[in-house]
């Protein structure tokens, strides 16, 4: 199956399809979205601003990063879940989008991004863990994964700026043309 | 027509609304500051709630947590009030005239007030919180109430893009 025709099926799967026909699943699902991303984000940052020295820095590294990863986890996967969701209901309009694509790209960057850490800096924890900043690599990985994060953010932004949705809700009672003028999103 | 909606009109013909909505990539930037910014505030929130629960930040005090992530929660509040103005501005029917955003200016009020509620007990009476207080069964239910109406309003102000969910109830701003 080539990636058009899976696109359309994911389209055409029952989820996308009740989505679509819904007034309020679509924003529901992407105000979701928001609150897990804004929480993914700010999570992180925090580890960052520690691995950095930059905020923390009277705890140790393990301790800050075993308060807050279960959490960053928990948020990732809601804006997972959300995020795959938004993209069935809409997936022939978001896959060509550049701005999409490079969120995607960006994504897998910050996996990369973290495993890095996992090979360089985590593996020597115990011999800065109290230091209140970590080693090169550890920084470096903190300052890729601050702008990375924060640039998923801004395509994010521009994916729905760019990407009208590929079925509009149908409802009689409701004026959508004239909604569409008066909400840009 | 409704006077909010006459002062949104007003508002949208004024030279710094012209200017914003000139370039299209302003409101979308300032939307994505927002957003960072909504990630600084809700994380510390989270936090707080954690370290009063004692599941996070044992090894530090009430206050000492708090002095690690208010100023970030302050500054982020401030960001926050500083963008939002400037997505007023540049999309005033938008905002106005959604029931989304009014709810959700009551829901960050209620928020705010809780914070700044929090704030002054821990000024008054920090010790305590880290003995009574965060096994009082109020203060947790308030706590966990903080986080949930910072969540709301942020589930709320993605909806302003999307008000017609509440069909003829946010008819009345428009009228």
């Amino acid at each position: 199956m080539d990636a058009a025709a899976l696109l359309a099926t994911l389209e055409a799967s029952a989820p996308a399809v009740a989505i679509r026909n819904s007034l309020v699943l679509f924003p529901l699902i992407e105000s979701f979205h928001v609150l897990g991303l804004t929480l993914v984000f700010g999570t992180i940052a925090i580890l960052d601003l520690r691995l950095l020295g930059l905020a923390s820095t009277r705890r140790s590294f393990t301790a800050v990063a075993s308060d807050v990863l279960p959490w960053t986890w928990a948020a990732f996967a809601l804006t997972v879940a959300t995020g795959v969701l938004m993209f069935v209901t809409n997936a022939t309009t978001y896959y060509p989008n550049p701005y999409f694509q490079a969120k995607v790209l960006l994504l897998a960057l910050s996996g990369v991004n973290m495993t890095v850490f996992e090979l360089t800096a985590r593996r020597t924890v115990r011999e800065w863990d109290r230091d209140p900043s970590a080693p090169p690599a550890g920084r470096i990985v903190a300052v890729v994964s601050l702008v990375v994060w924060i640039s998923v953010i801004v395509l994010g932004r521009w994916v729905g700026f760019t990407s009208a949705r590929a079925t509009a809700p149908t409802d009689p009672g409701v004026d959508f043309d004239a909604i569409e003028e008066l909400l840009p999103k | 027509m409704p006077l909010v909606n006459r002062f949104a009109q007003w508002l949208s013909q004024t030279p710094p609304s012209r200017m914003l909505q000139t370039y299209e990539w302003m409101v979308p930037t300032i939307q994505s500051v927002h957003i960072v910014a909504i990630g600084v505030v809700l994380a510390a929130v989270l936090m707080l709630v954690l370290r009063i629960f004692g599941v996070a930040w044992r090894d530090h005090s009430v206050a000492d947590t708090h002095a690690r992530f208010g100023p970030w929660l302050t500054g982020g509040l401030v960001v926050l009030l500083l963008t939002g103005l400037a997505m007023i501005v540049g999309e005033p029917p938008r905002e106005l005239l959604a029931l989304s955003f009014w709810l959700k200016m009551l829901l960050v009020a209620v928020g705010a007030g809780l914070v700044a509620a929090f704030r002054r007990s821990l000024r008054r009476h920090g010790a305590r919180w880290d003995t009574a207080a965060a096994h009082d069964g109020r203060t947790r239910v308030l706590a966990v109430l903080t986080l949930l109406v910072w969540c709301a309003a942020v589930v709320l102000g993605r909806l302003i893009a999307y008000d017609y969910v509440w069909g003829s109830w946010s008819a009345g701003l428009k009228g």
